[in-house]
Protein backbone atom coordinates (compact mmCIF):
# COMPACT_ATOMS: atom_id res chain seq x y z
CA UNK A 1 0.00 0.00 0.00
CA UNK A 2 1.50 3.46 -1.03
CA UNK A 3 1.29 6.13 1.29
CA UNK A 4 -1.44 8.17 -0.89
CA UNK A 5 -3.82 5.02 -0.53
CA UNK A 6 -2.48 4.39 3.35
CA UNK A 7 -3.61 8.17 4.12
CA UNK A 8 -7.16 8.34 3.12
CA UNK A 9 -8.98 10.01 5.37
CA UNK A 10 -10.37 7.61 8.01
CA UNK A 11 -8.96 5.24 10.82
CA UNK A 12 -5.85 4.98 9.18
CA UNK A 13 -5.07 8.86 9.16
CA UNK A 14 -6.41 9.07 12.55
CA UNK A 15 -3.98 6.54 13.97
CA UNK A 16 -0.96 8.18 11.78
CA UNK A 17 -2.42 11.74 13.26
CA UNK A 18 -2.08 10.14 16.57
CA UNK A 19 1.60 8.71 16.29
CA UNK A 20 2.93 11.80 14.18
CA UNK A 21 1.67 13.84 17.53
CA UNK A 22 3.08 11.64 20.16
CA UNK A 23 6.47 10.12 18.21
CA UNK A 24 7.50 8.91 21.80
CA UNK A 25 4.95 6.51 22.15
CA UNK A 26 4.45 3.15 21.71
CA UNK A 27 1.31 1.19 22.40
CA UNK A 28 -1.10 -1.82 21.60
CA UNK A 29 -4.09 -2.04 19.43
CA UNK A 30 -6.07 -1.42 22.57
CA UNK A 31 -4.45 1.60 24.03
CA UNK A 32 -4.60 3.21 20.42
CA UNK A 33 -8.20 2.29 19.91
CA UNK A 34 -8.84 4.47 23.42
CA UNK A 35 -6.73 7.07 22.40
CA UNK A 36 -8.54 7.90 19.16
CA UNK A 37 -12.00 6.20 20.23
CA UNK A 38 -12.56 3.62 17.25
CA UNK A 39 -13.03 -0.23 17.98
CA UNK A 40 -10.05 -2.19 18.66
CA UNK A 41 -10.88 -4.35 16.07
CA UNK A 42 -10.69 -1.94 12.97
CA UNK A 43 -7.54 -0.39 14.86
CA UNK A 44 -5.75 -3.60 15.01
CA UNK A 45 -6.26 -4.45 11.15
CA UNK A 46 -5.41 -1.00 10.36
CA UNK A 47 -2.33 -0.70 12.37
CA UNK A 48 -0.67 -4.12 10.96
CA UNK A 49 -1.61 -1.94 7.69
CA UNK A 50 -0.06 1.03 8.00
CA UNK A 51 2.90 -1.41 9.80
CA UNK A 52 3.14 -3.14 6.15
CA UNK A 53 3.94 0.68 4.71
CA UNK A 54 6.91 1.27 7.54
CA UNK A 55 4.47 3.82 8.62
CA UNK A 56 4.39 2.11 12.12
CA UNK A 57 6.98 -0.13 13.22
CA UNK A 58 5.56 -3.53 15.21
CA UNK A 59 7.09 -5.20 18.60
CA UNK A 60 6.00 -8.42 18.76
CA UNK A 61 5.95 -10.17 21.59
CA UNK A 62 4.36 -13.64 22.73
CA UNK A 63 1.84 -11.68 25.22
CA UNK A 64 1.80 -8.45 22.57
CA UNK A 65 2.17 -6.02 20.10
CA UNK A 66 3.43 -2.73 20.33
CA UNK A 67 3.63 -0.08 17.68
CA UNK A 68 5.46 2.76 17.45
CA UNK A 69 5.55 5.75 14.77
CA UNK A 70 8.31 5.61 12.09
CA UNK A 71 12.12 6.77 12.24
CA UNK A 72 12.78 7.72 8.79
CA UNK A 73 13.01 11.16 8.32
CA UNK A 74 12.38 11.08 4.79
CA UNK A 75 8.97 9.41 5.52
CA UNK A 76 7.91 11.19 8.25
CA UNK A 77 8.30 14.41 6.07
CA UNK A 78 6.18 13.05 3.41
CA UNK A 79 3.68 12.21 5.63
CA UNK A 80 3.82 15.86 6.92
CA UNK A 81 3.01 16.77 3.67
CA UNK A 82 0.19 14.17 3.29
CA UNK A 83 -1.75 14.86 6.65
CA UNK A 84 -2.16 18.97 5.67
CA UNK A 85 -3.82 17.96 2.51
CA UNK A 86 -5.71 15.66 4.42
CA UNK A 87 -6.57 16.38 8.30
CA UNK A 88 -8.56 13.43 9.59
CA UNK B 1 -17.59 41.86 19.72
CA UNK B 2 -14.59 44.30 19.65
CA UNK B 3 -11.06 43.98 21.36
CA UNK B 4 -7.91 45.00 21.91
CA UNK B 5 -5.12 42.62 22.80
CA UNK B 6 -3.39 42.44 25.62
CA UNK B 7 -0.19 40.96 26.84
CA UNK B 8 0.04 37.82 29.16
CA UNK B 9 -0.58 34.23 28.02
CA UNK B 10 -3.55 33.39 30.02
CA UNK B 11 -4.90 36.61 29.42
CA UNK B 12 -4.37 36.13 25.46
CA UNK B 13 -6.22 32.93 25.55
CA UNK B 14 -8.93 34.23 27.99
CA UNK B 15 -9.73 36.91 25.59
CA UNK B 16 -9.50 35.10 22.34
CA UNK B 17 -11.63 32.42 23.47
CA UNK B 18 -14.25 35.40 25.11
CA UNK B 19 -13.60 36.78 21.06
CA UNK B 20 -14.88 33.37 19.70
CA UNK B 21 -17.74 32.55 22.54
CA UNK B 22 -20.93 32.37 20.62
CA UNK B 23 -22.54 32.77 24.55
CA UNK B 24 -21.09 35.99 24.27
CA UNK B 25 -22.26 36.48 20.94
CA UNK B 26 -25.67 35.83 21.96
CA UNK B 27 -25.71 37.73 24.90
CA UNK B 28 -24.76 40.73 22.67
CA UNK B 29 -27.79 40.46 20.17
CA UNK B 30 -29.92 39.97 23.16
CA UNK B 31 -28.37 43.14 25.28
CA UNK B 32 -28.23 45.00 22.06
CA UNK B 33 -31.76 45.07 21.49
CA UNK B 34 -32.28 46.46 24.52
CA UNK B 35 -29.48 49.34 24.64
CA UNK B 36 -29.59 49.63 20.89
CA UNK B 37 -27.41 51.04 19.24
CA UNK B 38 -25.04 50.13 21.33
CA UNK B 39 -21.01 49.55 20.23
CA UNK B 40 -19.60 46.35 22.21
CA UNK B 41 -15.60 46.13 23.06
CA UNK B 42 -13.41 44.21 24.93
CA UNK B 43 -10.43 45.41 27.01
CA UNK B 44 -7.87 43.10 27.95
CA UNK B 45 -5.87 45.28 30.22
CA UNK B 46 -6.49 45.63 33.94
CA UNK B 47 -5.45 49.19 34.40
CA UNK B 48 -5.37 51.20 31.17
CA UNK B 49 -4.51 55.04 30.86
CA UNK B 50 -6.03 57.23 28.82
CA UNK B 51 -3.74 57.36 26.25
CA UNK B 52 -3.45 53.59 25.83
CA UNK B 53 -7.58 53.32 25.98
CA UNK B 54 -7.10 55.64 22.89
CA UNK B 55 -4.47 53.94 20.96
CA UNK B 56 -5.70 50.60 21.77
CA UNK B 57 -9.21 51.83 20.46
CA UNK B 58 -7.71 53.61 17.69
CA UNK B 59 -5.52 50.85 16.73
CA UNK B 60 -7.62 48.49 16.44
CA UNK B 61 -10.65 49.92 15.67
CA UNK B 62 -11.17 51.90 12.08
CA UNK B 63 -14.73 53.00 12.77
CA UNK B 64 -13.66 54.43 16.17
CA UNK B 65 -11.72 57.27 14.38
CA UNK B 66 -14.67 58.76 13.23
CA UNK B 67 -16.40 58.89 16.58
CA UNK B 68 -12.91 60.39 18.28
CA UNK B 69 -12.71 63.26 16.15
CA UNK B 70 -14.37 65.42 18.44
CA UNK B 71 -15.14 65.67 22.24
CA UNK B 72 -12.70 62.34 22.55
CA UNK B 73 -11.16 63.55 25.26
CA UNK B 74 -14.22 63.91 27.10
CA UNK B 75 -15.45 60.97 26.02
CA UNK B 76 -11.71 58.75 26.86
CA UNK B 77 -11.75 60.55 30.16
CA UNK B 78 -14.95 59.11 31.45
CA UNK B 79 -14.34 55.84 30.05
CA UNK B 80 -11.16 55.68 31.69
CA UNK B 81 -12.62 56.81 35.14
CA UNK B 82 -15.09 54.07 34.82
CA UNK B 83 -12.93 51.99 34.35
CA UNK B 84 -10.93 52.27 36.90
CA UNK B 85 -13.86 52.42 39.43
CA UNK B 86 -15.72 49.22 37.92
CA UNK B 87 -12.20 47.68 38.61
CA UNK B 88 -12.22 49.11 42.40
CA UNK B 89 -15.38 47.82 43.19
CA UNK B 90 -15.69 44.83 40.99
CA UNK B 91 -18.27 45.24 39.25
CA UNK B 92 -20.66 47.08 36.36
CA UNK B 93 -20.96 50.40 35.96
CA UNK B 94 -22.88 52.28 33.83
CA UNK B 95 -21.95 55.86 32.98
CA UNK B 96 -22.95 58.92 30.48
CA UNK B 97 -21.29 60.35 27.98
CA UNK B 98 -21.42 63.68 26.62
CA UNK B 99 -24.72 64.64 25.62
CA UNK B 100 -26.52 61.92 25.00
CA UNK B 101 -24.80 58.70 24.81
CA UNK B 102 -25.20 56.60 27.78
CA UNK B 103 -22.57 53.10 28.48
CA UNK B 104 -21.59 50.79 30.81
CA UNK B 105 -17.98 48.80 31.96
CA UNK B 106 -18.37 45.41 33.32
CA UNK B 107 -14.85 44.11 34.71
CA UNK B 108 -13.35 40.71 34.37
CA UNK B 109 -12.28 39.35 36.95
CA UNK B 110 -10.92 36.43 39.13
CA UNK B 111 -10.50 36.61 42.85
CA UNK B 112 -9.09 40.17 43.19
CA UNK B 113 -7.51 39.84 39.96
CA UNK B 114 -8.58 41.87 36.91
CA UNK B 115 -7.83 40.71 33.43
CA UNK B 116 -9.81 43.46 31.30
CA UNK B 117 -13.25 44.72 30.54
CA UNK B 118 -16.63 43.95 28.82
CA UNK B 119 -18.25 47.53 27.97
CA UNK B 120 -20.89 48.80 25.69
CA UNK B 121 -21.02 52.52 24.68
CA UNK B 122 -22.56 55.34 22.72
CA UNK B 123 -26.67 54.12 23.73
CA UNK B 124 -28.69 56.64 22.50
CA UNK B 125 -31.09 54.81 25.00
CA UNK B 126 -30.52 55.37 28.96
CA UNK B 127 -29.49 51.87 29.81
CA UNK B 128 -32.64 50.38 32.18
CA UNK B 129 -31.83 49.08 35.83
CA UNK B 130 -33.14 46.17 35.21
CA UNK B 131 -30.92 45.52 32.00
CA UNK B 132 -27.73 46.55 33.93
CA UNK B 133 -28.88 44.04 36.74
CA UNK B 134 -29.01 41.08 34.31
CA UNK B 135 -25.92 41.76 31.76
CA UNK B 136 -23.48 41.00 35.02
CA UNK B 137 -25.26 37.62 35.92
CA UNK B 138 -24.77 36.82 32.00
CA UNK B 139 -21.20 37.97 31.57
CA UNK B 140 -19.78 36.20 34.81
CA UNK B 141 -21.54 33.01 33.86
CA UNK B 142 -19.82 33.39 30.35
CA UNK B 143 -16.41 34.69 31.52
CA UNK B 144 -16.21 31.94 34.36
CA UNK B 145 -17.67 29.30 31.61
CA UNK B 146 -14.40 30.29 29.19
CA UNK B 147 -12.32 30.20 32.53
CA UNK B 148 -13.79 26.63 32.99
CA UNK B 149 -12.56 26.20 29.29
CA UNK B 150 -9.07 26.85 29.55
CA UNK B 151 -8.76 25.30 33.17
CA UNK B 152 -10.17 21.71 31.02
CA UNK B 153 -7.82 22.37 27.98
CA UNK B 154 -4.71 22.84 30.10
CA UNK B 155 -5.41 19.63 32.50
CA UNK B 156 -5.87 17.70 29.35
CA UNK B 157 -2.68 19.19 27.78
CA UNK B 158 -1.17 18.60 30.89
CA UNK B 159 -2.71 14.55 31.59
CA UNK B 160 -2.41 13.51 28.00
CA UNK B 161 0.83 13.68 27.64
CA UNK B 162 1.38 12.10 30.68
CA UNK B 163 -1.27 9.10 30.13
CA UNK B 164 0.13 8.05 26.87
CA UNK B 165 3.35 8.10 28.19
CA UNK B 166 2.15 6.10 31.11
CA UNK B 167 0.56 3.61 28.45
CA UNK B 168 3.45 3.19 26.88
CA UNK B 169 5.52 2.30 29.95
CA UNK B 170 2.95 -0.41 30.42
CA UNK B 171 2.85 -2.14 26.53
CA UNK B 172 6.95 -1.28 27.21
CA UNK B 173 6.66 -3.60 30.74
CA UNK B 174 4.32 -5.98 28.75
CA UNK B 175 6.88 -6.23 25.94
CA UNK B 176 9.74 -6.89 27.99
CA UNK B 177 8.42 -9.12 30.41
CA UNK B 178 7.16 -11.59 27.74
CA UNK B 179 10.60 -13.00 27.53
CA UNK B 180 13.64 -14.46 29.72
CA UNK B 181 15.88 -14.74 27.31
CA UNK B 182 18.93 -12.36 28.12
CA UNK B 183 19.60 -12.62 24.34
CA UNK B 184 16.72 -11.49 23.24
CA UNK B 185 15.80 -9.25 26.03
CA UNK B 186 18.49 -6.91 25.74
CA UNK B 187 18.02 -6.01 22.42
CA UNK B 188 14.48 -5.63 22.97
CA UNK B 189 15.26 -2.79 25.98
CA UNK B 190 17.80 -1.34 23.45
CA UNK B 191 15.03 -1.27 20.72
CA UNK B 192 11.97 0.34 22.81
CA UNK B 193 14.70 3.00 24.71
CA UNK B 194 15.41 4.27 20.98
CA UNK B 195 12.06 4.71 19.88
CA UNK B 196 10.86 5.69 22.86
CA UNK B 197 13.20 8.53 22.79
CA UNK B 198 14.05 8.99 19.50
CA UNK B 199 17.69 8.58 20.00
CA UNK B 200 20.18 7.25 17.08
CA UNK B 201 22.10 5.20 19.40
CA UNK B 202 21.14 2.81 22.43
CA UNK B 203 23.75 0.43 24.05
CA UNK B 204 22.74 -1.18 27.43
CA UNK B 205 26.10 -2.40 29.22
CA UNK B 206 25.92 -4.61 33.01
CA UNK B 207 28.75 -4.84 35.46
CA UNK B 208 31.48 -7.18 35.82
CA UNK B 209 32.10 -6.09 39.62
CA UNK B 210 35.23 -7.92 39.87
CA UNK B 211 36.85 -6.14 37.45
CA UNK B 212 34.65 -3.01 38.17
CA UNK B 213 33.71 -2.64 34.21
CA UNK B 214 30.23 -2.33 32.37
CA UNK B 215 30.34 -4.46 30.03
CA UNK B 216 28.73 -3.78 26.44
CA UNK B 217 25.67 -6.46 25.77
CA UNK B 218 23.83 -4.64 23.16
CA UNK B 219 23.88 -2.03 21.18
CA UNK B 220 21.84 -0.20 18.20
CA UNK B 221 22.98 2.60 16.35
CA UNK B 222 20.45 3.77 13.21
CA UNK B 223 23.11 5.39 11.63
CA UNK B 224 26.54 2.90 11.81
CA UNK B 225 26.53 -0.24 9.62
CA UNK B 226 29.43 -1.96 12.05
CA UNK B 227 29.01 -1.35 15.64
CA UNK B 228 32.50 -1.35 18.08
CA UNK B 229 31.37 -2.71 21.52
CA UNK B 230 33.27 -0.86 23.85
CA UNK B 231 34.13 -1.68 27.52
CA UNK B 232 33.93 0.88 29.97
CA UNK B 233 35.43 1.73 33.49
CA UNK B 234 33.40 2.69 36.59
CA UNK B 235 33.53 6.55 36.82
CA UNK B 236 34.53 6.81 33.33
CA UNK B 237 32.60 8.06 30.27
CA UNK B 238 28.66 8.98 30.94
CA UNK B 239 27.81 4.94 31.28
CA UNK B 240 30.80 4.80 34.17
CA UNK B 241 29.30 8.07 36.08
CA UNK B 242 26.02 6.93 36.01
CA UNK B 243 26.62 3.95 37.12
CA UNK B 244 29.42 5.31 40.16
CA UNK B 245 27.09 8.16 41.08
CA UNK B 246 23.44 5.67 40.90
CA UNK B 247 21.99 8.21 39.42
CA UNK B 248 20.73 9.59 35.52
CA UNK B 249 23.42 11.79 33.37
CA UNK B 250 22.05 13.62 30.64
CA UNK B 251 23.61 16.26 28.39
CA UNK B 252 22.50 17.81 25.38
CA UNK B 253 23.56 14.71 23.25
CA UNK B 254 23.12 12.12 25.57
CA UNK B 255 21.18 10.48 28.79
CA UNK B 256 22.69 7.46 30.62
CA UNK B 257 20.02 5.68 32.85
CA UNK B 258 21.70 3.50 35.34
CA UNK B 259 19.51 -0.09 35.70
CA UNK B 260 18.94 0.04 39.65
CA UNK B 261 17.72 -3.41 41.82
CA UNK B 262 19.00 -3.64 45.41
CA UNK B 263 22.74 -2.65 43.69
CA UNK B 264 23.28 -1.16 40.51
CA UNK B 265 23.78 -4.19 37.68
CA UNK B 266 24.31 -2.21 34.45
CA UNK B 267 23.31 1.43 32.48
CA UNK B 268 20.96 2.30 29.31
CA UNK B 269 22.63 5.35 27.91
CA UNK B 270 21.20 6.75 24.68
CA UNK B 271 22.85 9.21 21.89
CA UNK B 272 21.91 12.01 19.61
CA UNK B 273 18.02 12.15 19.48
CA UNK B 274 16.19 12.15 15.70
CA UNK B 275 15.50 15.87 15.58
CA UNK B 276 18.56 17.02 16.95
CA UNK B 277 17.40 18.35 19.94
CA UNK B 278 18.76 17.90 23.60
CA UNK B 279 17.64 15.49 26.02
CA UNK B 280 15.18 17.03 28.63
CA UNK B 281 14.42 16.22 32.36
CA UNK B 282 10.79 14.63 31.13
CA UNK B 283 12.73 11.90 28.93
CA UNK B 284 14.63 11.40 32.00
CA UNK B 285 11.68 10.81 33.68
CA UNK B 286 10.89 8.30 31.42
CA UNK B 287 13.87 6.42 30.21
CA UNK B 288 14.22 6.00 34.54
CA UNK B 289 10.77 4.33 34.57
CA UNK B 290 11.74 2.47 31.49
CA UNK B 291 15.37 1.26 33.49
CA UNK B 292 12.72 0.15 36.60
CA UNK B 293 10.81 -2.27 34.39
CA UNK B 294 14.15 -3.00 32.24
CA UNK B 295 15.98 -4.40 35.49
CA UNK B 296 12.95 -6.55 36.93
CA UNK B 297 12.79 -8.11 33.20
CA UNK B 298 16.80 -8.58 33.19
CA UNK B 299 17.05 -10.01 36.99
CA UNK B 300 13.97 -12.17 36.02
CA UNK B 301 16.00 -13.70 33.35
CA UNK B 302 18.79 -13.85 34.46
CA UNK B 303 17.46 -15.87 38.03
CA UNK B 304 15.51 -18.15 34.79
CA UNK B 305 19.32 -18.83 33.25
CA UNK B 306 20.83 -19.50 36.31
CA UNK B 307 17.94 -22.14 37.48
CA UNK B 308 18.64 -23.39 33.84
CA UNK B 309 22.32 -23.89 34.40
CA UNK B 310 21.22 -25.10 38.01
CA UNK B 311 18.54 -27.95 36.65
CA UNK B 312 20.90 -28.68 33.45
CA UNK B 313 23.53 -29.01 36.60
CA UNK B 314 21.71 -31.71 37.63
CA UNK B 315 20.86 -33.74 35.42
CA UNK B 316 24.45 -33.62 33.87
CA UNK B 317 25.60 -34.37 37.39
CA UNK B 318 22.66 -37.34 37.51
CA UNK B 319 24.18 -37.93 34.11
CA UNK B 320 27.46 -38.98 35.72
CA UNK B 321 26.48 -40.73 38.62
CA UNK B 322 24.83 -43.29 36.71
CA UNK B 323 27.63 -43.33 33.72
CA UNK B 324 29.93 -45.05 36.74
CA UNK B 325 27.76 -48.15 35.91
CA UNK B 326 28.17 -47.65 32.57
CA UNK B 327 31.01 -45.67 31.00
CA UNK B 328 29.50 -43.61 28.10
CA UNK B 329 25.78 -44.82 27.95
CA UNK B 330 24.73 -41.66 29.83
CA UNK B 331 26.55 -38.83 28.62
CA UNK B 332 25.28 -37.80 25.52
CA UNK B 333 27.25 -36.74 22.40
CA UNK B 334 27.31 -32.68 21.90
CA UNK B 335 26.40 -33.35 18.14
CA UNK B 336 23.27 -35.59 19.40
CA UNK B 337 21.56 -32.63 21.45
CA UNK B 338 22.63 -30.50 18.71
CA UNK B 339 20.37 -32.59 16.61
CA UNK B 340 17.43 -32.86 18.24
CA UNK B 341 17.38 -29.19 19.00
CA UNK B 342 17.61 -28.83 15.02
CA UNK B 343 14.81 -31.22 14.42
CA UNK B 344 12.84 -29.66 16.82
CA UNK B 345 12.98 -25.97 15.25
CA UNK B 346 12.00 -27.42 11.99
CA UNK B 347 9.33 -29.01 13.52
CA UNK B 348 7.96 -25.46 15.18
CA UNK B 349 8.99 -26.74 18.56
CA UNK B 350 8.38 -23.86 21.48
CA UNK B 351 11.13 -23.03 23.35
CA UNK B 352 10.22 -25.04 26.40
CA UNK B 353 9.35 -27.56 24.22
CA UNK B 354 13.25 -26.87 22.92
CA UNK B 355 14.42 -27.06 26.62
CA UNK B 356 12.30 -30.33 27.34
CA UNK B 357 13.95 -32.12 24.26
CA UNK B 358 17.44 -30.76 25.46
CA UNK B 359 16.83 -32.32 28.92
CA UNK B 360 15.42 -35.64 27.44
CA UNK B 361 18.15 -36.04 25.32
CA UNK B 362 21.09 -36.29 28.11
CA UNK B 363 18.18 -38.49 30.36
CA UNK B 364 16.23 -40.48 28.19
CA UNK B 365 17.69 -43.90 28.77
CA UNK B 366 18.17 -43.27 32.52
CA UNK B 367 15.71 -45.70 32.93
CA UNK B 368 18.46 -48.36 31.98
CA UNK B 369 20.16 -47.82 34.89
CA UNK B 370 17.49 -50.64 36.75
CA UNK B 371 18.42 -53.18 33.87
CA UNK B 372 21.04 -55.56 34.47
CA UNK B 373 24.45 -54.80 32.68
CA UNK B 374 24.71 -58.21 31.38
CA UNK B 375 21.53 -57.78 29.95
CA UNK B 376 22.18 -54.57 28.48
CA UNK B 377 25.85 -56.17 27.26
CA UNK B 378 23.93 -58.81 25.68
CA UNK B 379 25.92 -60.00 22.71
CA UNK B 380 22.91 -62.58 21.29
CA UNK B 381 18.82 -62.31 21.74
CA UNK B 382 16.90 -61.62 24.86
CA UNK B 383 14.80 -64.20 26.09
CA UNK B 384 11.44 -62.94 26.64
CA UNK B 385 12.34 -62.00 30.58
CA UNK B 386 15.26 -59.94 29.85
CA UNK B 387 13.02 -57.93 27.21
CA UNK B 388 10.79 -57.12 29.46
CA UNK B 389 13.01 -55.49 31.76
CA UNK B 390 14.32 -53.52 28.52
CA UNK B 391 11.38 -52.43 28.17
CA UNK B 392 10.65 -51.33 31.17
CA UNK B 393 13.55 -48.94 31.55
CA UNK B 394 11.72 -45.92 29.81
CA UNK B 395 8.74 -45.79 32.79
CA UNK B 396 11.73 -46.29 35.30
CA UNK B 397 13.61 -43.26 33.79
CA UNK B 398 10.29 -41.45 34.52
CA UNK B 399 10.31 -42.78 38.14
CA UNK B 400 13.65 -41.21 38.73
CA UNK B 401 12.77 -37.55 37.25
CA UNK B 402 9.17 -37.21 38.17
CA UNK B 403 9.71 -35.31 41.15
CA UNK B 404 11.69 -32.73 39.98
CA UNK B 405 9.25 -30.40 38.74
CA UNK B 406 11.36 -28.26 35.78
CA UNK B 407 11.98 -31.73 34.27
CA UNK B 408 8.21 -31.84 33.90
CA UNK B 409 8.27 -31.93 30.08
CA UNK B 410 10.62 -34.16 29.59
CA UNK B 411 8.48 -36.94 31.13
CA UNK B 412 6.44 -37.81 27.84
CA UNK B 413 9.56 -37.62 26.12
CA UNK B 414 11.57 -40.52 28.32
CA UNK B 415 7.75 -42.15 28.35
CA UNK B 416 7.31 -42.83 25.02
CA UNK B 417 10.86 -42.64 23.14
CA UNK B 418 11.00 -46.53 22.31
CA UNK B 419 7.51 -46.03 20.58
CA UNK B 420 7.57 -46.80 17.09
CA UNK B 421 5.52 -44.60 14.38
CA UNK B 422 3.76 -47.94 13.44
CA UNK B 423 2.61 -48.80 17.03
CA UNK B 424 5.20 -51.74 16.88
CA UNK B 425 6.89 -50.05 19.97
CA UNK B 426 6.73 -49.97 23.47
CA UNK B 427 5.76 -49.15 26.41
CA UNK B 428 2.33 -48.67 25.21
CA UNK B 429 2.42 -49.49 21.57
CA UNK B 430 1.52 -45.78 20.47
CA UNK B 431 1.28 -44.65 16.59
CA UNK B 432 1.41 -41.68 14.69
CA UNK B 433 0.44 -38.73 16.53
CA UNK B 434 -0.46 -40.25 19.61
CA UNK B 435 3.24 -40.26 20.10
CA UNK B 436 4.07 -36.97 21.45
CA UNK B 437 6.68 -35.05 19.30
CA UNK B 438 9.47 -34.90 21.93
CA UNK B 439 9.53 -38.63 21.83
CA UNK B 440 9.06 -38.62 18.09
CA UNK B 441 12.51 -36.89 17.46
CA UNK B 442 14.10 -38.53 20.28
CA UNK B 443 13.61 -41.75 18.54
CA UNK B 444 15.11 -40.88 15.38
CA UNK B 445 18.33 -39.10 17.46
CA UNK B 446 18.63 -41.82 20.25
CA UNK B 447 18.84 -44.87 17.10
CA UNK B 448 21.24 -42.84 15.28
CA UNK B 449 23.38 -42.39 18.06
CA UNK B 450 23.17 -45.85 18.93
CA UNK B 451 24.08 -46.75 15.54
CA UNK B 452 27.09 -45.06 14.91
CA UNK B 453 28.15 -45.93 18.78
CA UNK B 454 30.38 -49.10 18.74
CA UNK B 455 28.76 -51.44 21.20
CA UNK B 456 29.92 -54.52 23.08
CA UNK B 457 27.92 -56.89 20.28
CA UNK B 458 28.59 -55.05 16.93
CA UNK B 459 30.89 -52.31 15.23
CA UNK B 460 29.78 -48.56 14.91
CA UNK B 461 27.85 -47.81 11.72
CA UNK B 462 29.50 -45.11 9.44
CA UNK B 463 27.37 -42.17 9.43
CA UNK B 464 25.96 -42.35 6.14
CA UNK B 465 25.39 -45.85 6.99
CA UNK B 466 23.07 -44.40 9.47
CA UNK B 467 21.48 -42.10 7.97
CA UNK B 468 20.20 -44.54 5.54
CA UNK B 469 19.02 -46.75 8.16
CA UNK B 470 16.96 -43.73 9.45
CA UNK B 471 15.72 -43.17 6.34
CA UNK B 472 15.08 -46.96 5.29
CA UNK B 473 12.90 -47.13 8.54
CA UNK B 474 11.06 -44.11 7.70
CA UNK B 475 7.32 -44.41 8.30
CA UNK B 476 7.84 -47.64 10.09
CA UNK B 477 10.17 -47.06 12.88
CA UNK B 478 10.26 -43.35 12.75
CA UNK B 479 7.25 -40.30 11.70
CA UNK B 480 8.69 -39.25 8.37
CA UNK B 481 8.06 -35.93 8.88
CA UNK B 482 10.90 -36.14 11.56
CA UNK B 483 13.11 -38.35 9.02
CA UNK B 484 12.61 -35.17 6.70
CA UNK B 485 13.68 -32.89 9.68
CA UNK B 486 16.61 -35.19 10.56
CA UNK B 487 17.75 -35.91 6.99
CA UNK B 488 17.70 -31.75 6.40
CA UNK B 489 19.60 -31.15 9.72
CA UNK B 490 22.26 -34.01 8.73
CA UNK B 491 23.11 -32.14 4.99
CA UNK B 492 24.60 -29.06 7.16
CA UNK B 493 28.34 -28.98 7.39
CA UNK B 494 28.23 -27.50 10.89
CA UNK B 495 26.41 -30.55 12.04
CA UNK B 496 28.37 -32.98 10.09
CA UNK B 497 31.50 -31.75 11.81
CA UNK B 498 30.03 -32.19 15.09
CA UNK B 499 29.32 -35.29 14.60
CA UNK B 500 32.74 -36.48 13.51
CA UNK B 501 33.98 -34.56 16.33
CA UNK B 502 31.82 -36.46 18.89
CA UNK B 503 33.14 -39.66 16.97
CA UNK B 504 36.85 -38.66 16.81
CA UNK B 505 36.46 -37.85 21.01
CA UNK B 506 34.77 -40.55 21.89
CA UNK B 507 37.29 -43.48 22.87
CA UNK B 508 34.55 -45.68 24.49
CA UNK B 509 31.91 -48.14 23.87
CA UNK B 510 28.52 -47.00 23.56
Amino acid sequence: MDLNKALKPGIRTKIVNFFHENQSSIDTPRGVAAWIDEDRGKVKKALEELTSCNILIAHRSTSTTGYSYTRDPKLISNIVKLLKKRPA
Amino acid sequence: MEEIRGQNTYQIELFERLRRSVSLKKAEECFGCIIKPAFWWIIDKPNPKTKEIEDLLKQSYHSIKKIFTDKSGECLNTLAETLKKSAEHKKLLSFDCMEDFHGFVFPIAQGDKIYGYIGACYSRKEISSEALQIFPAFADTIVKEVQKEIELSKLYETLRPRAIALSTVHTVHRLISSTLDLGELLPRIARLSLQIMRAQRCSVKLVDSKRKLLLPKVTVDLRAKKIRLKKVKVGMWAPGKAFKYGRPVRARDYLATPLIDEDIIGVITLYDKIDKKPFTAFDQEIMSTMAEQAVIAIKNAQLYKEQERLTMGTIKALAKVLDTRAPGTYVPRVSSVKIAQCIGQEQMMDADSLKSLEYASVLHDAGEVFVPKAVLAKPTKLTGKEYKMVKAHPAAGVEIIKHIKALKGVTPIIMYHHENYDGSGYPKGLKKDQIPLGARIMAVVSAFESMISKKPYRAAKSISEAVMEVSRNSGTQFDPKVVDSFLNVMRRKDIKDAVKRDQRESNYIR
